[in-house]
Protein backbone atom coordinates (compact mmCIF):
# COMPACT_ATOMS: atom_id res chain seq x y z
CA UNK A 1 0.00 0.00 0.00
CA UNK A 2 2.70 2.42 1.02
CA UNK A 3 4.84 1.53 -1.95
CA UNK A 4 1.90 2.13 -4.29
CA UNK A 5 1.41 5.59 -2.83
CA UNK A 6 5.00 6.37 -3.68
CA UNK A 7 5.15 4.70 -7.07
CA UNK A 8 1.85 5.91 -8.54
CA UNK A 9 2.63 9.62 -8.29
CA UNK A 10 6.12 9.02 -9.64
CA UNK A 11 4.72 7.09 -12.60
CA UNK A 12 2.19 9.86 -13.19
CA UNK A 13 4.93 12.48 -13.25
CA UNK A 14 6.93 10.34 -15.66
CA UNK A 15 3.94 9.95 -18.00
CA UNK A 16 3.19 13.69 -17.92
CA UNK A 17 6.83 14.45 -18.67
CA UNK A 18 6.93 12.03 -21.63
CA UNK A 19 3.67 13.43 -23.07
CA UNK A 20 4.92 16.99 -22.63
CA UNK A 21 8.29 16.35 -24.27
CA UNK A 22 6.72 14.45 -27.14
CA UNK A 23 4.09 17.13 -27.72
CA UNK A 24 6.53 20.00 -27.65
CA UNK A 25 8.64 18.31 -30.34
CA UNK A 26 5.55 17.77 -32.50
CA UNK A 27 4.46 21.35 -31.90
CA UNK A 28 7.84 22.74 -32.94
CA UNK A 29 7.78 20.60 -36.05
CA UNK A 30 4.33 21.90 -37.02
CA UNK A 31 5.44 25.49 -36.34
CA UNK A 32 8.40 24.98 -38.67
CA UNK A 33 6.05 23.69 -41.40
CA UNK A 34 3.77 26.68 -40.92
CA UNK A 35 6.69 29.07 -40.92
CA UNK A 36 7.97 27.63 -44.19
CA UNK A 37 4.49 27.86 -45.70
CA UNK A 38 4.44 31.52 -44.70
CA UNK A 39 7.70 32.13 -46.61
CA UNK A 40 6.14 30.53 -49.69
CA UNK A 41 2.98 32.64 -49.36
CA UNK A 42 5.05 35.82 -49.23
CA UNK A 43 7.30 34.75 -52.11
CA UNK A 44 4.19 34.07 -54.19
CA UNK A 45 2.85 37.51 -53.33
CA UNK A 46 6.09 39.07 -54.47
CA UNK A 47 6.15 37.06 -57.69
CA UNK A 48 2.59 38.25 -58.41
CA UNK A 49 3.60 41.88 -57.98
CA UNK A 50 6.47 41.73 -60.44
CA UNK A 51 4.70 41.68 -63.85
CA UNK A 52 2.82 44.85 -62.91
CA UNK A 53 6.04 46.49 -61.69
CA UNK A 54 7.93 45.52 -64.84
CA UNK A 55 5.15 46.94 -67.04
CA UNK A 56 5.14 50.22 -65.12
CA UNK A 57 8.90 50.63 -65.26
CA UNK A 58 9.00 49.70 -68.96
CA UNK A 59 6.75 52.62 -69.83
CA UNK A 60 9.23 55.14 -68.45
CA UNK A 61 12.65 53.51 -68.40
CA UNK A 62 13.01 52.33 -71.97
CA UNK A 63 16.77 51.87 -71.87
CA UNK A 64 16.91 49.44 -68.97
CA UNK A 65 16.21 46.23 -70.82
CA UNK A 66 18.98 44.24 -69.11
CA UNK A 67 17.81 45.16 -65.61
CA UNK A 68 14.23 44.25 -66.51
CA UNK A 69 15.31 40.98 -68.08
CA UNK A 70 17.27 40.09 -64.95
CA UNK A 71 14.12 40.59 -62.85
CA UNK A 72 11.97 38.56 -65.27
CA UNK A 73 14.36 35.63 -65.40
CA UNK A 74 14.92 35.67 -61.62
CA UNK A 75 11.14 35.61 -61.17
CA UNK A 76 10.81 32.65 -63.52
CA UNK A 77 13.45 30.75 -61.56
CA UNK A 78 11.84 31.66 -58.23
CA UNK A 79 8.38 30.48 -59.26
CA UNK A 80 9.66 27.10 -60.50
CA UNK A 81 12.04 26.37 -57.60
CA UNK A 82 11.23 23.52 -55.23
CA UNK A 83 13.01 22.35 -52.10
CA UNK A 84 14.34 24.65 -49.44
CA UNK A 85 17.86 25.22 -50.88
CA UNK A 86 16.61 26.01 -54.40
CA UNK A 87 13.81 28.23 -53.13
CA UNK A 88 16.24 30.13 -50.92
CA UNK A 89 18.80 30.57 -53.71
CA UNK A 90 16.18 31.80 -56.22
CA UNK A 91 14.70 34.08 -53.54
CA UNK A 92 18.13 35.65 -52.99
CA UNK A 93 18.63 36.27 -56.72
CA UNK A 94 15.21 37.85 -57.11
CA UNK A 95 15.82 40.11 -54.11
CA UNK A 96 19.05 41.36 -55.69
CA UNK A 97 17.45 41.84 -59.11
CA UNK A 98 14.59 43.84 -57.58
CA UNK A 99 17.02 46.02 -55.68
CA UNK A 100 18.78 46.72 -58.97
CA UNK A 101 15.48 47.66 -60.61
CA UNK A 102 14.53 50.05 -57.81
CA UNK A 103 17.99 51.63 -57.97
CA UNK A 104 17.54 52.18 -61.72
CA UNK A 105 14.12 53.75 -61.11
CA UNK A 106 15.84 56.43 -59.03
CA UNK A 107 17.17 58.06 -62.19
CA UNK A 108 13.72 58.45 -63.82
CA UNK A 109 11.90 61.32 -62.10
CA UNK A 110 8.71 60.82 -64.15
CA UNK A 111 8.59 57.17 -63.11
CA UNK A 112 9.23 58.01 -59.46
CA UNK A 113 6.43 60.57 -59.53
CA UNK A 114 3.83 58.28 -61.11
CA UNK A 115 1.03 57.25 -58.77
CA UNK A 116 1.12 53.69 -60.02
CA UNK A 117 4.82 53.37 -59.21
CA UNK A 118 4.41 54.92 -55.76
CA UNK A 119 1.76 52.43 -54.73
CA UNK A 120 3.80 49.58 -56.24
CA UNK A 121 6.81 50.77 -54.29
CA UNK A 122 4.91 50.60 -50.99
CA UNK A 123 3.55 47.16 -51.92
CA UNK A 124 7.03 46.01 -52.83
CA UNK A 125 8.71 47.29 -49.66
CA UNK A 126 6.06 45.74 -47.42
CA UNK A 127 6.36 42.45 -49.32
CA UNK A 128 10.16 42.52 -49.09
CA UNK A 129 9.81 43.07 -45.33
CA UNK A 130 7.28 40.26 -45.06
CA UNK A 131 9.57 37.90 -46.96
CA UNK A 132 12.46 38.88 -44.68
CA UNK A 133 10.40 38.46 -41.49
CA UNK A 134 9.00 35.13 -42.67
CA UNK A 135 12.56 33.90 -43.25
CA UNK A 136 13.61 35.19 -39.83
CA UNK A 137 10.63 33.54 -38.12
CA UNK A 138 11.30 30.26 -39.91
CA UNK A 139 14.97 30.30 -38.91
CA UNK A 140 14.08 31.11 -35.30
CA UNK A 141 11.62 28.22 -35.23
CA UNK A 142 14.16 25.86 -36.81
CA UNK A 143 16.68 27.01 -34.22
CA UNK A 144 14.36 25.98 -31.36
CA UNK A 145 13.47 22.73 -33.15
CA UNK A 146 17.09 21.78 -33.77
CA UNK A 147 17.96 22.66 -30.22
CA UNK A 148 15.21 20.36 -28.92
CA UNK A 149 16.20 17.58 -31.32
CA UNK A 150 19.85 17.70 -30.34
CA UNK A 151 19.73 18.33 -26.59
CA UNK A 152 19.00 15.91 -23.78
CA UNK A 153 16.37 14.96 -22.57
CA UNK A 154 14.09 16.04 -25.43
CA UNK A 155 16.43 14.21 -27.86
CA UNK A 156 15.17 10.91 -26.35
CA UNK A 157 11.79 11.35 -28.06
CA UNK A 158 13.04 12.29 -31.53
CA UNK A 159 12.57 8.77 -32.88
CA UNK A 160 9.14 8.40 -31.31
CA UNK A 161 7.89 11.76 -32.62
CA UNK A 162 9.49 11.16 -36.04
CA UNK A 163 10.97 14.66 -36.20
CA UNK A 164 14.47 15.59 -37.25
CA UNK A 165 16.72 18.62 -37.37
CA UNK A 166 16.03 20.94 -40.31
CA UNK A 167 18.10 23.11 -42.60
CA UNK A 168 18.06 26.86 -42.11
CA UNK A 169 16.64 29.05 -44.84
CA UNK A 170 19.82 30.70 -46.02
CA UNK A 171 19.57 33.23 -48.79
CA UNK A 172 22.52 33.10 -51.15
CA UNK A 173 23.06 36.79 -51.61
CA UNK A 174 25.60 37.52 -54.35
CA UNK A 175 25.87 41.10 -53.14
CA UNK A 176 27.01 39.87 -49.72
CA UNK A 177 29.51 37.50 -51.24
CA UNK A 178 31.18 40.24 -53.29
CA UNK A 179 32.09 42.34 -50.30
CA UNK A 180 35.32 44.05 -51.34
CA UNK A 181 38.33 43.01 -49.38
CA UNK A 182 39.80 46.01 -47.70
CA UNK A 183 43.57 45.81 -47.57
CA UNK A 184 45.86 48.21 -45.84
CA UNK B 1 25.18 42.76 -16.58
CA UNK B 2 27.62 45.13 -18.21
CA UNK B 3 26.30 47.66 -20.67
CA UNK B 4 28.47 46.29 -23.46
CA UNK B 5 26.84 42.85 -23.37
CA UNK B 6 23.28 44.03 -23.91
CA UNK B 7 21.37 42.27 -26.62
CA UNK B 8 17.66 41.65 -26.91
CA UNK B 9 17.80 38.00 -25.84
CA UNK B 10 19.63 38.82 -22.60
CA UNK B 11 17.37 41.80 -22.01
CA UNK B 12 14.26 39.66 -22.48
CA UNK B 13 15.59 37.04 -20.04
CA UNK B 14 16.57 39.60 -17.43
CA UNK B 15 13.24 41.44 -17.64
CA UNK B 16 11.28 38.18 -17.39
CA UNK B 17 13.30 37.13 -14.36
CA UNK B 18 12.75 40.48 -12.71
CA UNK B 19 8.98 40.37 -13.34
CA UNK B 20 8.91 36.94 -11.77
CA UNK B 21 10.88 38.21 -8.77
CA UNK B 22 8.53 41.17 -8.37
CA UNK B 23 5.41 39.01 -8.60
CA UNK B 24 6.93 36.70 -5.99
CA UNK B 25 7.56 39.82 -3.89
CA UNK B 26 3.84 40.66 -4.22
CA UNK B 27 2.97 37.17 -3.00
CA UNK B 28 5.31 37.55 -0.04
CA UNK B 29 3.72 40.90 0.77
CA UNK B 30 0.22 39.37 0.83
CA UNK B 31 1.51 36.70 3.18
CA UNK B 32 3.14 39.33 5.39
CA UNK B 33 -0.08 41.36 5.58
CA UNK B 34 -2.14 38.30 6.50
CA UNK B 35 0.43 37.37 9.12
CA UNK B 36 0.43 40.90 10.54
CA UNK B 37 -3.35 40.98 10.63
CA UNK B 38 -3.49 37.73 12.54
CA UNK B 39 -0.86 38.91 14.98
CA UNK B 40 -2.61 42.17 15.63
CA UNK B 41 -6.27 41.20 15.63
CA UNK B 42 -6.28 37.51 16.41
CA UNK B 43 -7.32 34.45 14.48
CA UNK B 44 -10.91 35.56 13.76
CA UNK B 45 -9.49 37.79 11.03
CA UNK B 46 -8.61 34.82 8.82
CA UNK B 47 -12.13 35.12 7.38
CA UNK B 48 -11.37 38.59 6.06
CA UNK B 49 -8.62 37.34 3.77
CA UNK B 50 -10.82 35.44 1.30
CA UNK B 51 -13.30 38.34 1.34
CA UNK B 52 -10.60 40.88 0.45
CA UNK B 53 -9.06 38.68 -2.22
CA UNK B 54 -12.55 37.97 -3.59
CA UNK B 55 -13.37 41.68 -3.85
CA UNK B 56 -10.05 42.37 -5.58
CA UNK B 57 -10.60 39.47 -7.96
CA UNK B 58 -14.08 40.61 -8.96
CA UNK B 59 -13.09 44.24 -9.48
CA UNK B 60 -9.94 43.51 -11.47
CA UNK B 61 -10.88 40.41 -13.44
CA UNK B 62 -13.96 41.96 -14.93
CA UNK B 63 -11.83 44.73 -16.36
CA UNK B 64 -9.24 42.19 -17.46
CA UNK B 65 -11.72 39.96 -19.23
CA UNK B 66 -13.44 42.85 -21.00
CA UNK B 67 -10.22 44.90 -21.35
CA UNK B 68 -10.56 45.23 -25.13
CA UNK B 69 -13.97 46.90 -25.14
CA UNK B 70 -13.45 48.70 -21.82
CA UNK B 71 -10.17 50.38 -22.76
CA UNK B 72 -11.56 51.29 -26.16
CA UNK B 73 -14.46 53.12 -24.52
CA UNK B 74 -12.20 54.87 -22.00
CA UNK B 75 -9.81 56.09 -24.68
CA UNK B 76 -12.38 56.72 -27.41
CA UNK B 77 -10.60 54.37 -29.83
CA UNK B 78 -12.46 53.39 -33.00
CA UNK B 79 -11.86 50.11 -34.82
CA UNK B 80 -10.69 50.55 -38.42
CA UNK B 81 -10.50 48.16 -41.37
CA UNK B 82 -7.77 47.55 -43.93
CA UNK B 83 -9.35 49.93 -46.47
CA UNK B 84 -9.17 52.82 -44.01
CA UNK B 85 -5.41 52.66 -43.67
CA UNK B 86 -3.75 50.10 -45.97
CA UNK B 87 -0.19 51.28 -45.26
CA UNK B 88 -0.66 50.86 -41.51
CA UNK B 89 -2.08 47.37 -42.06
CA UNK B 90 0.92 46.49 -44.24
CA UNK B 91 3.20 47.35 -41.34
CA UNK B 92 1.11 45.44 -38.81
CA UNK B 93 1.07 42.38 -41.07
CA UNK B 94 4.86 42.57 -41.29
CA UNK B 95 5.20 42.54 -37.51
CA UNK B 96 2.65 39.70 -37.27
CA UNK B 97 4.74 37.59 -39.61
CA UNK B 98 7.88 38.42 -37.64
CA UNK B 99 6.22 37.48 -34.35
CA UNK B 100 4.05 34.59 -35.49
CA UNK B 101 1.01 36.27 -33.92
CA UNK B 102 -2.31 36.62 -35.65
CA UNK B 103 -3.52 39.98 -36.93
CA UNK B 104 -5.00 42.01 -34.03
CA UNK B 105 -7.89 44.42 -34.31
CA UNK B 106 -6.64 47.88 -35.14
CA UNK B 107 -8.05 51.11 -33.72
CA UNK B 108 -7.52 54.83 -34.08
CA UNK B 109 -7.78 57.42 -31.30
CA UNK B 110 -8.49 60.90 -32.56
CA UNK B 111 -5.93 62.82 -30.52
CA UNK B 112 -3.34 65.55 -31.20
CA UNK B 113 -0.67 63.75 -29.12
CA UNK B 114 1.43 60.95 -30.65
CA UNK B 115 0.87 57.73 -28.70
CA UNK B 116 -0.20 54.09 -29.03
CA UNK B 117 -1.39 51.18 -26.88
CA UNK B 118 -2.25 47.49 -26.87
CA UNK B 119 -4.94 45.72 -24.88
CA UNK B 120 -7.11 42.59 -24.85
CA UNK B 121 -7.07 39.58 -22.57
CA UNK B 122 -5.18 37.26 -24.96
CA UNK B 123 -3.67 37.32 -28.47
CA UNK B 124 -7.04 36.34 -29.96
CA UNK B 125 -8.74 39.40 -28.47
CA UNK B 126 -5.86 41.81 -28.95
CA UNK B 127 -6.47 45.40 -30.01
CA UNK B 128 -3.68 47.79 -30.88
CA UNK B 129 -4.52 51.46 -31.15
CA UNK B 130 -2.75 54.53 -32.50
CA UNK B 131 -3.50 58.20 -32.13
CA UNK B 132 -4.07 60.09 -35.36
CA UNK B 133 -1.00 62.20 -34.61
CA UNK B 134 1.47 59.31 -34.32
CA UNK B 135 0.49 58.13 -37.80
CA UNK B 136 1.20 61.62 -39.14
CA UNK B 137 4.62 62.19 -37.61
CA UNK B 138 6.29 58.80 -37.90
CA UNK B 139 8.01 57.25 -40.90
CA UNK B 140 7.82 53.60 -41.89
CA UNK B 141 10.63 52.28 -39.68
CA UNK B 142 9.58 54.28 -36.63
CA UNK B 143 5.98 53.14 -36.89
CA UNK B 144 7.15 49.56 -37.36
CA UNK B 145 9.07 49.90 -34.08
CA UNK B 146 5.99 51.21 -32.28
CA UNK B 147 3.83 48.41 -33.70
CA UNK B 148 6.45 45.84 -32.66
CA UNK B 149 6.44 47.29 -29.13
CA UNK B 150 2.64 47.00 -28.94
CA UNK B 151 2.61 43.50 -30.42
CA UNK B 152 5.25 42.58 -27.83
CA UNK B 153 2.77 43.49 -25.11
CA UNK B 154 0.32 41.12 -26.81
CA UNK B 155 2.94 38.36 -27.14
CA UNK B 156 4.12 38.76 -23.54
CA UNK B 157 0.50 38.77 -22.23
CA UNK B 158 1.01 42.01 -20.39
CA UNK B 159 -2.71 42.58 -19.89
CA UNK B 160 -2.68 39.39 -17.81
CA UNK B 161 0.48 40.35 -15.93
CA UNK B 162 -0.89 43.76 -15.02
CA UNK B 163 -4.22 42.20 -14.02
CA UNK B 164 -2.40 39.85 -11.63
CA UNK B 165 -0.39 42.76 -10.24
CA UNK B 166 -3.51 44.90 -9.86
CA UNK B 167 -5.39 42.08 -8.12
CA UNK B 168 -2.71 41.53 -5.51
CA UNK B 169 -2.19 45.25 -4.97
CA UNK B 170 -5.98 45.66 -4.69
CA UNK B 171 -6.33 42.78 -2.21
CA UNK B 172 -3.57 44.25 -0.06
CA UNK B 173 -5.19 47.69 -0.12
CA UNK B 174 -8.60 46.25 0.87
CA UNK B 175 -7.09 44.08 3.60
CA UNK B 176 -5.09 46.85 5.14
CA UNK B 177 -8.05 49.23 4.91
CA UNK B 178 -10.36 46.75 6.67
CA UNK B 179 -7.76 46.12 9.35
CA UNK B 180 -7.19 49.77 10.13
CA UNK B 181 -10.94 50.30 10.41
CA UNK B 182 -11.23 47.34 12.76
CA UNK B 183 -8.45 48.72 14.90
CA UNK B 184 -10.22 52.02 15.24
CA UNK B 185 -13.86 50.93 15.55
CA UNK B 186 -13.98 47.25 16.34
CA UNK B 187 -10.95 46.86 18.53
CA UNK B 188 -12.89 46.11 21.72
CA UNK B 189 -14.77 43.08 20.50
CA UNK B 190 -11.61 41.43 19.32
CA UNK B 191 -9.69 41.95 22.54
CA UNK B 192 -10.56 38.53 24.03
CA UNK B 193 -9.52 36.87 20.84
CA UNK B 194 -5.99 38.17 21.00
CA UNK B 195 -3.30 36.17 22.71
CA UNK B 196 -2.74 37.63 26.16
CA UNK B 197 0.95 36.99 26.18
CA UNK B 198 1.40 38.67 22.79
CA UNK B 199 4.73 40.46 22.39
CA UNK B 200 4.08 44.23 22.19
CA UNK B 201 6.97 44.61 19.81
CA UNK B 202 5.32 42.17 17.37
CA UNK B 203 2.10 44.18 17.60
CA UNK B 204 3.86 47.44 16.70
CA UNK B 205 5.59 45.76 13.75
CA UNK B 206 2.28 44.31 12.55
CA UNK B 207 0.67 47.72 12.73
CA UNK B 208 3.50 49.19 10.67
CA UNK B 209 3.17 46.42 8.09
CA UNK B 210 -0.56 47.05 7.77
CA UNK B 211 -0.06 50.76 7.25
CA UNK B 212 2.87 50.51 4.86
CA UNK B 213 1.73 47.49 2.85
CA UNK B 214 -0.53 49.36 0.37
CA UNK B 215 2.30 51.75 -0.49
CA UNK B 216 4.71 48.84 -0.93
CA UNK B 217 2.16 47.08 -3.14
CA UNK B 218 1.80 50.20 -5.27
CA UNK B 219 5.58 50.45 -5.63
CA UNK B 220 5.79 46.80 -6.65
CA UNK B 221 2.96 47.26 -9.15
CA UNK B 222 4.73 50.24 -10.76
CA UNK B 223 8.02 48.32 -10.83
CA UNK B 224 6.31 45.40 -12.62
CA UNK B 225 4.81 47.80 -15.15
CA UNK B 226 8.24 49.35 -15.80
CA UNK B 227 9.81 45.93 -16.29
CA UNK B 228 7.08 44.98 -18.78
CA UNK B 229 7.77 48.15 -20.76
CA UNK B 230 11.50 47.35 -20.93
CA UNK B 231 10.63 43.78 -21.89
CA UNK B 232 8.33 45.03 -24.66
CA UNK B 233 11.15 47.21 -26.04
CA UNK B 234 13.51 44.20 -26.06
CA UNK B 235 10.89 41.90 -27.61
CA UNK B 236 10.14 44.53 -30.26
CA UNK B 237 13.80 44.35 -31.29
CA UNK B 238 13.56 40.55 -31.33
CA UNK B 239 10.70 40.92 -33.85
CA UNK B 240 12.12 43.61 -36.13
CA UNK B 241 15.87 43.24 -35.47
CA UNK B 242 15.92 46.97 -35.98
CA UNK B 243 16.51 48.86 -32.69
CA UNK B 244 17.07 52.11 -34.59
CA UNK B 245 13.42 52.28 -35.71
CA UNK B 246 11.99 52.08 -32.20
CA UNK B 247 14.76 54.30 -30.84
CA UNK B 248 13.94 57.06 -33.34
CA UNK B 249 10.24 56.62 -32.55
CA UNK B 250 10.88 57.11 -28.82
CA UNK B 251 13.03 60.15 -29.60
CA UNK B 252 10.13 61.58 -31.59
CA UNK B 253 7.82 60.93 -28.61
CA UNK B 254 10.31 62.57 -26.26
CA UNK B 255 10.58 65.61 -28.51
CA UNK B 256 6.80 66.05 -28.55
CA UNK B 257 5.39 67.65 -25.43
CA UNK B 258 1.67 67.22 -26.13
CA UNK B 259 -0.11 64.69 -23.94
CA UNK B 260 -3.09 62.51 -24.82
CA UNK B 261 -6.34 64.07 -23.69
CA UNK B 262 -7.58 61.04 -21.77
CA UNK B 263 -5.52 61.49 -18.64
CA UNK B 264 -7.25 58.79 -16.69
CA UNK B 265 -5.06 57.07 -14.13
CA UNK B 266 -6.81 53.82 -14.91
CA UNK B 267 -5.43 53.49 -18.41
CA UNK B 268 -2.18 55.47 -18.08
CA UNK B 269 0.00 52.37 -17.99
CA UNK B 270 -1.09 51.02 -21.36
CA UNK B 271 0.23 53.81 -23.60
CA UNK B 272 3.70 53.52 -25.14
CA UNK B 273 4.53 56.92 -23.64
CA UNK B 274 2.92 57.47 -20.27
CA UNK B 275 0.58 60.49 -20.16
CA UNK B 276 1.14 60.84 -16.39
CA UNK B 277 4.80 60.28 -15.70
CA UNK B 278 5.76 63.83 -16.59
CA UNK B 279 4.20 65.05 -13.38
CA UNK B 280 4.89 61.98 -11.31
CA UNK B 281 6.25 62.55 -7.82
CA UNK B 282 9.08 60.12 -8.23
CA UNK B 283 10.48 57.55 -10.59
CA UNK B 284 9.46 54.85 -8.11
CA UNK B 285 5.76 55.39 -8.77
CA UNK B 286 5.92 55.78 -12.53
CA UNK B 287 4.56 53.05 -14.78
CA UNK B 288 7.22 53.51 -17.50
CA UNK B 289 11.00 53.73 -17.34
CA UNK B 290 12.20 57.23 -18.35
CA UNK B 291 12.23 57.67 -22.15
CA UNK B 292 15.91 58.67 -22.06
CA UNK B 293 16.78 55.38 -20.39
CA UNK B 294 14.79 53.36 -22.96
CA UNK B 295 16.46 55.29 -25.79
CA UNK B 296 19.92 54.66 -24.31
CA UNK B 297 19.28 50.90 -24.05
CA UNK B 298 18.08 50.74 -27.68
CA UNK B 299 21.07 52.78 -28.83
CA UNK B 300 23.28 50.28 -27.05
CA UNK B 301 21.56 47.41 -28.89
CA UNK B 302 22.28 49.11 -32.21
CA UNK B 303 25.99 48.73 -31.58
CA UNK B 304 25.53 45.11 -30.39
CA UNK B 305 23.71 43.25 -33.16
CA UNK B 306 22.50 39.85 -31.87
Amino acid sequence: MKIAMLVIPLLLILVIWVVYSYNSLIRLNISADEAFAQIEVQLKRRADLIPNLVETVKGYATHEKSTLDAVISARAKATSATGITDVAAADGQLTTALRGLLAVAESYPDLKASANFLSLQEELSTTENKVAFARQFYNDTVRSLNQAVKTFPSSLFVGMAKVSARAFYEVENPADRNVPNVKF
Amino acid sequence: MTASSLNFRKLQDSNRRKTFGLLAGMGALVWLVVFAAMTYLGKSTTLIVPVAVGFALISVWGSYYFSDSLVMTMTGAKIIEREDHPDLFNLIEEVCIASGLRLPKVAIVNDPAPNAFATGRNPDHAVIAFTTRILEIMDRDELQGVIAHEMSHVANRDTLVSAVAATTAGAIAILSDMMTRMMIFGGMSDRDDRDNNQNPFAIVISLLVLILAPIAALLLKSAISRKRESLADATAVAFTRNPAGLRRALEALAADTTVVRQRSNAVAHIWIESPLDGKSVSKLFSTHPPLEERIAILRNMESNPL
